[in-house]
């Protein structure tokens, strides 16, 4: 049973290397680092998982995006934690791959030792290198029939840029938690009826 | 000997419902209610209204992975995945697994299916329309495909039918093009909208309208007596409405089927072919496998409505093969499965809106304006297309969301984010498809699904007309966005739509006035098999460009009240 399971790991790491090859000619250290943490066991993930130091910056680069103030912030409501969920469920090695970079990236800046005024002019160095990325991946929205939006993009080797992960994954998670909700909008799960209003002055969003 | 009548007796009915959807529950409420015994043989699962809608109460935080969808759902749902949302957590469940009712793409075919009680009609966009007296008369004017046999007189009363029992929303608009129905109150349109309808109609002499939808403005008697409501405002619709405040098989024409305690129900049983009773001539029956058990049975009728949705209604009659009818049941014409339509979509405009600062809504509208078909009407002729298009669309303003593209990060974007974004309008475009016999889905001749049922294969796309026409459906929708004076105008033409993701797929058995080029008469009969009746999308003979189901319904209560006509008078 034991050997099979290696066996199996075994496989899939040689498929997830042909696929990197196909896709990027190359494999990046950190896809190589998260499938040996998978291969060690220590998660059940299939092919995307963090280590602590990784854990530790995901989180500050969230916090610092949307930070505690007179409302909780993103590690107050689990956003980190929503954020690895994501990833490992919702993205593939393009994005997984992008990620870790993102990542590594901001860790050979030494970031989490640097003062919160570099830590902030980093990150927006990130997001303006980030909106050249998503402009040359021709990102567009379109309307469906419905009215409902489809994003649509060029097909990326390295996937969504880091940046654009990190931040759409921390609003997404933040703004529909149970704590970002509450602190941020008027939640109202049966609205029983549908009027126009006049905004009063600081009006909360809806939320339904 | 005995045995076997006593089998025969336990498994007779005066009519088997194929499918439980948008047509077969208006198949099953009008021939209960007009006396017989009817089964429905549902292929899915069970759907309970009500108790099974698990997801229709969950806040957004209960929705594990919210609006994105998980590789592995993406996997098995691959191809209701091509339609935004509707493998997403709160409705996948819901939805036909893909991987696990494969069909043959010799061309891409977005064929978006949900197997249970209920089918799409529990999914639906809700949007109903009638179709106007020229799409009736169309397809003989252009000299494409063959005539309708029937007439817009024919079915409209069949349409106020229909209206008053599901419940639409509208306005009366008194428009040839979009003819006025039996209308609930009208749902409000927001006041950049008013504005938007107000410059088009002074600048272009064009009408945009409130949609009409199946959506209860105001619960009537009857429609409360099912277990109905009004509109509770939430739009989440597609989870399943507990108020069954929109109108589904499940909230509406199950329930009043089962009043009449002439119905029954079977599930997880999917039929396999219509028996044909050579000396009789005519089907006898059908026969089904049990998709779990894989236990085969017999189930007989005087009457069999075949409602199993348009692709999988021709995929049947060409499985029902018999020494009359070696190409399938009713398929002397070979036009079973040829002539797929839908309504081509994914294509339109949008804008930025300024001012209205002040203006907001309370509650979600599961609806949106509509603007009716312009092109190839009255005056307005285009050159390089025939027929036309409607759209659905709105204003609406934005949330959090439009953080995730904007510059910054930080506390003070964070409060901006909890504040109401600026207003923005969009349109889609749906689409008239033309029929052409040469796009068309057929059986394979080796590969089989695990109950031993010929796949699919679907060898359609869309033509020059089709293709003409999407580029004005862009233009035209800048150009109204442009005379409301609104900014930031962009056009889409998406090009990775097919045939299918209108999810309005329809055509593959159509109905006409000659038996050598039709399958359908004008009652929805098999032409020489009058006893079965196709009353899904598959008896279209043209598309129009509105939303289909309202008029599937019509033709169905009409054929169901001809039917039980026929019964009474022994012809069938």
């Amino acid at each position: 049973m034991l050997s099979n399971n290696k066996n199996l790991k075994m496989e899939r790491r040689e498929v997830i290397k042909n696929i990197a090859l196909m896709v990027g000619g190359s494999i990046s250290l950190p896809t190589l680092m998260a499938m040996k943490l998978h291969e060690s066991g220590l998660s059940n993930s299939l092919d995307f998982t963090l280590s602590a130091s990784q854990r530790k910056l995901l989180a500050e680069v969230a916090e610092i995006i949307i930070p505690r103030t007179d409302t909780p912030g993103a590690i107050d409501a689990g956003v980190p934690a929503f954020i690895e969920m994501m990833l490992k469920d919702c993205y593939t090695l393009p994005e997984h791959q992008s990620f870790l970079e993102g990542l590594d990236a901001l860790n050979s800046k030494d970031f989490l030792n640097k003062n919160m005024a570099d830590k902030i002019s980093i990150l927006t160095a990130v997001e303006q290198e980030s909106k050249a990325l998503m402009k040359a991946y021709n990102v567009k929205q379109t309307k469906m029939g419905d009215n409902e939006d489809k994003e649509l993009m060029n097909a990326q080797k390295k996937g969504l840029p880091f940046w654009r992960l990190i931040k759409e994954l921390t609003l997404l998670g933040y703004f529909t938690s149970k704590v970002g909700v509450n602190a941020s909008f008027e939640f109202v799960l049966v609205p029983g009826r549908f009027e126009l209003v006049k905004l009063k002055p600081g009006q909360k969003m809806f939320a339904y | 000997m005995n045995i076997n009548i006593k089998f025969e007796d336990q498994h007779t009915y005066d009519a088997i419902v194929i499918g439980s959807g948008m047509t077969g529950g208006i198949a099953a409420k009008e021939l209960t209610e007009k006396g017989l015994k009817v089964l429905i043989i549902e292929r899915g699962k069970e759907v309970e209204h009500v108790k099974d809608y698990d997801t229709a109460f969950k806040a957004p935080w209960e929705i594990q992975h919210r609006d994105k969808v998980p590789v592995h759902s993406a996997e098995e749902l691959w191809a209701n995945n091509r339609f935004v949302g509707l493998a997403q957590d709160d409705k996948a469940h819901f939805m036909t697994n893909d991987k696990q009712n494969p069909y043959i793409e010799k061309k891409p075919f977005d064929w978006i299916r949900a197997y249970h009680t209920g089918g799409k009609s529990m999914h639906w966009g809700r949007h109903s329309y009638r179709w106007n007296k020229q799409d009736f008369e169309a397809n003989a004017k252009d000299g494409i495909g063959v005539d309708w046999p029937i007439r817009y007189e024919d079915i409209a009363p069949w349409y106020s039918h229909v209206e008053k029992f599901v419940g639409v929303n509208g306005q009366k608009n008194n428009l040839d093009v979009l003819p006025d129905g039996d209308f609930l109150p009208p749902m409000l349109m927001l006041e950049p909208e008013r504005y938007f309808v107000d410059k088009v109609q002074k600048t272009l002499n064009r009408p945009v309208i409130i949609g009409r939808t199946a959506n209860l403005s105001r619960a009537q008697p009857w429609h409360t007596a099912l277990g109905r409501a009004t509109c509770q405002y939430r739009n989440k619709c597609s989870r399943g409405c507990p108020y069954g405040a929109y109108y589904s098989s499940l909230s509406g024409a199950i329930p009043a089927a089962k009043l009449t305690k002439r119905l029954s129900i079977l599930h997880d049983s999917i039929v396999t072919e219509i028996i044909y009773d050579e000396a009789g001539g005519k089907a006898k029956g059908v026969r089904t496998i049990n998709q779990h058990t894989l236990q085969t049975t017999e189930y007989y009728a005087k009457v069999i409505f075949v409602n199993a949705g348009s692709m999988n209604s021709a995929a049947l009659l060409l499985n029902s093969t018999s020494k009359r009818f070696p190409n399938g049941l009713g398929n002397d014409s070979d036009q079973v499965g040829r002539n797929i339509m839908d309504h081509h979509l994914g294509v339109g405009a949008n804008a930025t809106i300024e001012g209205f600062e002040d203006d907001f809504m309370y509650g979600q509208r599961p609806n949106s304006l509509y603007i009716p078909r312009f092109r190839n009407w009255g005056a307005d002729k285009q050159n390089n297309y025939i027929r036309g298009f409607g759209y659905q669309g709105g204003a609406s303003r934005a949330d959090w969301k439009r953080g995730i593209a904007a510059d910054g990060f930080g506390a003070a974007f964070k409060k901006e984010m909890t504040k109401v974004g600026s207003w923005s309008i969009g349109f889609g475009g749906f689409g008239e498809v033309l029929p052409n016999p040469n796009n068309r889905m057929y059986l394979d001749t080796t590969q089989k699904d695990k109950w031993g049922i010929p796949l699919i294969v679907f060898d359609a796309s869309f033509g020059d007309n089709e293709i003409a026409m999407r580029k004005d459906m862009a233009n035209a929708a800048a150009e109204m966005l442009d005379a409301a004076g609104f900014k930031n105008i962009t056009k889409n033409n998406r090009q990775d739509v097919h045939l299918g993701l209108g999810i309005h797929e329809m055509g593959t058995a159509r109905m006409g006035r000659d038996p050598k080029t039709s399958v359908l008469n004008k009652f929805n009969q098999v032409h020489d098999c009058k006893n079965v009746f196709v009353t899904d999308g598959a008896a279209m003979a043209s598309s129009s460009c509105v939303n289909p189901s309202l008029t599937y319904m019509a033709l169905t209560a009409r054929a169901a009240n001809h039917a039980v006509e026929e019964l009474k008078k022994r012809s069938i």
